[in-house]
């Protein structure tokens, strides 16, 4: 057994244990409250089982791993569906760059062992009202004042701002230069005065994303990080931390195997629906798809093993698999017919049809729409040329509006 | 066997695209469109010279004893080049039935012609639409072939034919030197495909293996050519991917180079995404040769391939507008080819079939 193999097994030992108490049948009924308690809970075992940080310095508090013992821990981790939804983003993205950017160690040694416990959560504040696949559009202003700054503006789409503790932000420090010229970034104390979080009801019922007000909300210099006009690299380079993270094929939503037992259970015209030659195409373009997907996480994961950069292919992964998943997941409510119509707000993503089909608009959108994504692949990978773009070159007070 | 390439097998895949894209001629392709009975000679001299007839045949034979993944490499530049000849997937497929059915004999008086190139092979399963007839009309009877196989691919020129046919109600697979065989050459939209019908009267053959034996090792046969074939489309899909892309990127319209417009870029993205997911498939299955998952994955190559194939042509053309439908430009040579190659070798119904019928016994 490989080195990677025998921690994959020691991972698994570990989520057993902890999957009667933390797993996802536990859960089954919790209020988000609830959830979020429990999730703290598993996070602390998690920290004390020696399973956080895992590809973290020693230095500031993680085992000092690769990157390869985190994806392999968070795959196993991922089928147990433990309550871990709270803290993704921000050990992910916010912390990371914490410890990158920020001076005071002691403080950042502080904030990363409470953060890895779950004692303290954190937010990343990009997204405004005026843009979000527009990021440098942002128009949260900060200025100076005294030795420190001063913050107005408004956020939006900002996960589980409601429950955290701290929070990374990207601010326009200079409306006079081009648009991602002009960008600061700090980390803000979520409690601080003039910071109003109002959650936002989704579609699905749940309200797990928030707008965020800034009144006159007052910020040290010290939580700065990089330089003043830097910000939009440092949002970039947030956004890389997690470039090759554990994915799934079935684009977050229900395993092609719910799909086909379904198809075994109900009938079309007196006959198994499996027997059908639309849901046989279907379920056979699905699993090639995916299969596909599978391969290319397989073999990115093989190339890093043996120190190679992945190819680009991995980007295809969140494009492909939602949108596909939105669409098994209406024909499978098709499958069920009238015994569909009911629905359980509270249902299993991965193992309810409705809940799946009612949330993957969110998917496609989240984290870079699907448009922006093959804009993306389009220009990054296969070197075609820019939208039209009338903000190039322009300042920010310039820009028409 | 892993699913990242080694150097021998990523020089295997620069020097068969380098040595094609030197000797293939797309003018020499066109006029073989319009000829019945005519193969790409420089493309099968250049086959044979490179060794690529050896490549997967076993050393003691006179091969050089790789694999699907390296034939797969092979098939991919070729599908590029929409090379003009179909021997090598149907020489693979009568090798690899030599190799495992139970002739010692006959695999040693055909597999070194056929590594050679001295021998062309051919493969005869399908009969009407059905790709793999569980009955076949065909029949083999006191070691006679009779009856007809349908546009069997490079059935004009093959000197060897594995045929698929019945016997006592049993199905058998058989091998049935040409020689004494009447073919009837098809006019096809695709004619270097070399597409004949093999009429079999009292054709003497030697059978390889009957029953659910012969069961397995043809459908071992067709998972094996499906790879083979899923790499050549990949290779097709791949090269329509960058004839959109450079052409997205130097014409012009509105003042600007089409592929700034959304509705050109998305599509070649798109094109991108089906190409990546095909490959991966074809690593996939190319690796898993032997393993018991081997035709769910060999599906899987398959189906995708098919359709990044087709979409691609389809896309290919449409993005460069009037030119695209034109003969001299010729991308109605991948046209041609995606759809030859989606109906050889079992079509998309065939393969979806198969994956589904194996997912239903996977799945409790």
């Amino acid at each position: 057994m490989s080195e990677l193999e025998a921690y994959r097994a020691k991972a698994r030992a570990f989520l057993e244990s902890m999957a009667p108490k933390y797993g996802r049948d536990a859960r089954s009924g919790n209020t988000v409250e609830q959830d979020l308690a429990l999730g703290r809970e598993y996070m602390a075992k998690k920290y004390d089982a020696g399973f956080a940080g895992i590809n973290w310095s020693p230095d500031i508090g993680g085992q000092g791993l690769t990157h390869l013992h985190k994806i392999t821990f968070d795959a196993e981790e991922m089928q147990f569906g433990m309550p871990v939804q709270f803290f993704g983003i921000s050990l992910g993205m916010p912390v990371p760059i914490l410890i990158h950017y920020c001076e005071d160690k002691e403080f950042v040694k502080e904030r990363v062992r409470k953060a890895l416990r779950g004692e303290e959560i954190w937010c990343q504040m990009f997204s405004e009202p005026s843009g979000g696949s527009d990021l440098a559009a942002l128009r949260t202003k900060v200025e100076s004042d005294g030795n420190g700054w001063k913050m107005n503006g408004q956020k939006i789409w900002t996960s589980w701002a409601q429950y955290c503790d701290y929070g990374v932000i990207v601010t326009r420090s200079d409306p006079t230069v081009e648009k991602h010229k002009g960008l600061t970034y700090f980390w803000i104390d979520m409690k601080s005065k003039g910071v109003d979080v109002r959650p936002i009801k989704l579609a699905g019922g749940d309200s797990h994303v928030n707008e965020i007000f800034f009144d006159d909300v007052r910020i040290e210099d010290s939580q700065r990080l990089g330089a003043v006009g830097g910000g939009f690299g440092v949002s970039l380079h947030t956004l890389m931390i997690e470039r090759y993270i554990a994915t799934d094929s079935g684009g977050f939503g229900p395993h092609l195997d719910e799909f086909v037992k379904l198809a075994k259970r109900v009938d079309i015209n007196a006959k198994p629906a499996i027997e059908d030659g639309r849901v046989r195409s279907a379920i056979a373009r699905n699993h090639a798809m995916r299969a596909g997907l599978d391969s290319i996480t397989k073999r990115a994961f093989a190339m890093m093993m043996a120190g190679m950069q992945p190819g680009p292919e991995g980007s295809l992964q969140k494009l492909v698999a939602v949108r596909s998943r939105q669409k098994l997941s209406e024909m499978a409510m098709d499958l069920m017919g009238n015994e569909g119509l009911a629905f359980d707000p509270h249902a299993y993503v991965k193992t309810d049809w409705g809940t799946s089909w009612l949330n993957a608009p969110t998917g496609r959108i989240a984290g870079g729409s699907d448009e922006v994504l093959l804009n993306t692949i389009a220009e990054k990978i296969l070197g075609l040329p820019q939208d039209y773009r009338p903000d190039k070159g322009v300042p920010f007070n310039a820009i028409p509006a | 066997m892993s699913i990242l390439y080694d150097e021998g097998q990523q020089a295997i895949a620069t020097e068969s695209r380098r040595v094609l894209d030197a000797r293939m001629d797309k003018a020499r392709l066109l006029k073989l469109l319009e000829q019945v009975g005519e193969h790409d000679a420089p493309f099968w001299d250049t086959a044979v010279e490179q060794g690529w007839t050896a490549l997967a045949v076993p050393e003691e034979h006179g091969g050089l004893g790789l694999g699907l993944i390296e034939l797969g490499l092979v098939a991919q530049a070729c599908g590029a080049a929409t090379s003009g000849a179909p021997f090598l997937t149907g020489g693979y497929g009568v090798s690899q039935a030599l190799v495992q059915g139970g002739n010692a004999a006959l695999a040693a008086q055909w597999l070194p012609r056929l590594a050679s190139g001295e021998a062309i092979g051919c493969v005869a399963i399908a009969e009407g639409n059905a790709a793999l007839p569980p009955a076949p009309a065909v029949s083999f009877a006191d070691g006679k072939l009779s009856g007809t196989k349908p546009a069997v691919p490079g059935g004009q020129k093959a000197d060897v034919a594995l045929v698929w046919a019945s016997k006592d109600g049993q199905p058998v697979l058989v091998l049935a030197e040409l020689a004494g065989a009447a073919r009837n050459a098809v006019d096809s939209y695709d004619n270097s495909r070399l597409y004949a019908d093999l009429v079999f009267a009292g054709t003497p053959a030697t059978e390889l293996a009957a029953g659910d034996a012969a069961r397995a090792l043809v459908l071992d046969v067709m998972g094996r050519m499906a790879v083979v074939t899923a790499h050549e489309q990949v290779g097709g899909a791949e090269a329509l991917l960058h004839i959109a892309r450079d052409y997205a990127n130097t014409r012009k319209a509105f003042g600007q180079p089409i592929g700034m417009f959304q509705a050109i870029k998305h599509r070649v993205a798109e094109m991108y995404g089906l190409v990546e997911i095909a490959r991966a498939n074809c690593i996939h299955a190319a690796a898993s040769e032997g393993t018991a998952e081997f035709l769910t994955a060999a599906a899987d190559a398959r189906i995708s391939a098919t359709e990044a194939y087709d979409t691609n042509s389809r896309d290919c053309v449409q993005i460069h507008g009037g030119i695209g439908v034109t003969w001299e430009l010729g991308l109605h040579l991948h046209m041609r080819r995606a759809r030859s190659l989606a109906v050889e070798c079992g079509n998309l119904v065939f393969w979806e079939d198969l994956l589904v019928e194996r997912l239903q016994g996977e799945v409790a």
